[in-house]
């Protein structure tokens, strides 16, 4: 247990922690390929691990659930990252590769996105990443309207697009 | 809504490149843009790094359940699959269609119908403003160009902020420096960064927390580094 906090706040409490390994381990293993999610565990375990390590000094928002939720996401990213970044370091000193991105993929899809207006892009993008309407209108700081109004606009121009037509 | 499982999804995912991380922003950049904190710009920016990016698509639907499971994404009763997929929702429809509601219906669509023809052409929607609007603005009060080992970010003050965050940009909007819960009005910038950029450019902005948590943010500002 990591010793109290000198900020006022409460360490987090097991339960806490325990809802959010579940939600962040079925997040990974939903989202990412099966070679990476494989290692779900490992990587949720490594982040709660360091979220406790966090010195109590650390940023100066208090330290809430929210705050919990917020760098326990964060730090799962950061982690994902790093793996991603040594198995592309090594691959490429298995290959002799000097680690150069290659060209952007092109696809029917993503021309068809970048070619809608910015906000109906903005909303398409964010739905199709998975964010319900109420998400995508508080993310963007729109009324739940307008973000219901442009995603609907957004998805019948992408699908125009894709059909052949103009956005 | 549900999630979004048709085939725009999957084409979507399917199409993503896979691209060097070194380039994403921050998985904090992405926290902070759902909880409604960023400046539509900063979103707009994050949100198109998501769509060529396959890890950051990624970071953007682990978000998504995270923010989900925190109770902090909204209220789920208030999904709309009607928006989804494009097709027609008129069985849920049907439900409210009766012979009572015939009049009434076709006296609706009459008066929409008049409204349209009749009506002056539509403004366009204004940029989005957060906070309380025109009631404060931020305005950068730090020189332009500055030397890039000792540059400081300094703003104008926002009546009752309860503290700011700040956030330094390479002018690609890749993020290199953030603070928050700033207390002050200035941020001295880490050596390292300034001097990273020295002979050319940062951007910076400023979020102003105020006490029931809405933000005021600033316009972009830009800092010369010599």
């Amino acid at each position: 247990m990591a010793p109290p906090r000198d900020d006022g706040s409460k360490d987090p409490d097991p339960e806490s922690l325990e809802r959010i390994r579940q939600v962040l381990i079925r997040a990974v293993e939903r989202h990412c390929p099966p070679a990476l999610a494989a290692h779900r565990e490992d990587f949720v375990q490594m982040a709660l691990v360091r979220l406790l390590e966090r010195p109590a000094g650390e940023g100066s928002t208090p330290r809430g659930a929210s705050y919990l939720w917020r760098v326990a996401y964060t730090v799962v990213i950061d982690e994902i990252r790093r793996f991603r970044r040594q198995q592309r370091q090594s691959e490429q000193l298995d290959r002799g590769e000097g680690g150069t991105p290659g060209p952007e993929a092109r696809s029917e899809i993503l021309d068809c996105l970048r070619g809608l207006q910015d906000r109906r892009r903005a909303a398409v993008t964010l739905h199709l990443q998975g964010f319900r309407t109420a998400e995508v209108a508080t993310t963007l700081g729109w009324t739940q309207k307008q973000a219901e109004n442009l995603v609907y606009r957004g998805l019948a121009d992408l699908r125009a697009c894709l059909a052949g037509g103009q956005t | 809504m549900t999630e979004p499982a048709d085939d725009l999804e999957q084409r979507f995912r399917a199409a993503l490149p896979q691209t060097d991380a070194a380039a994403c922003p921050p998985a904090q950049e992405y926290w902070a843009a759902a909880t409604g904190a960023l400046p539509f710009e900063r979103v707009r920016a994050l949100v198109d790094h998501g769509a060529r990016c396959a890890e950051c698509a990624e970071a953007w639907r682990i978000l998504a359940d995270v923010r989900r499971a925190a109770g902090e994404a909204g209220p789920v009763a208030d999904d709309t699959p009607t928006i989804r997929p494009l097709v027609s929702t008129m069985p849920a429809r049907t439900r409210l269609r009766g012979r009572s509601f015939v009049p009434i219906a076709l006296s609706a669509v009459a008066a929409v119908a008049l409204w349209v023809m009749v009506r002056p052409e539509p403004p366009r929607l204004p940029p989005v403003e957060r906070g309380s609007g025109a009631a404060a603005t931020v305005q950068a009060e730090s020189p332009p160009v500055q030397p890039a080992g000792d540059a400081v970010l300094r703003w104008s003050e926002v009546p009752g902020a309860s503290s700011y965050n700040v956030t330094v940009l390479t002018p690609d909007l890749v993020v290199v420096h953030q603070a928050v819960g700033v207390s002050g009005r200035e941020l001295k910038l880490p050596g390292g960064v300034g001097q990273r950029a020295a002979g050319g450019g940062l951007l910076w902005n400023v979020d102003a927390v105020l006490p029931d948590g809405r933000t005021v943010a600033s316009p972009t500002f830009e800092v010369r580094l010599k």
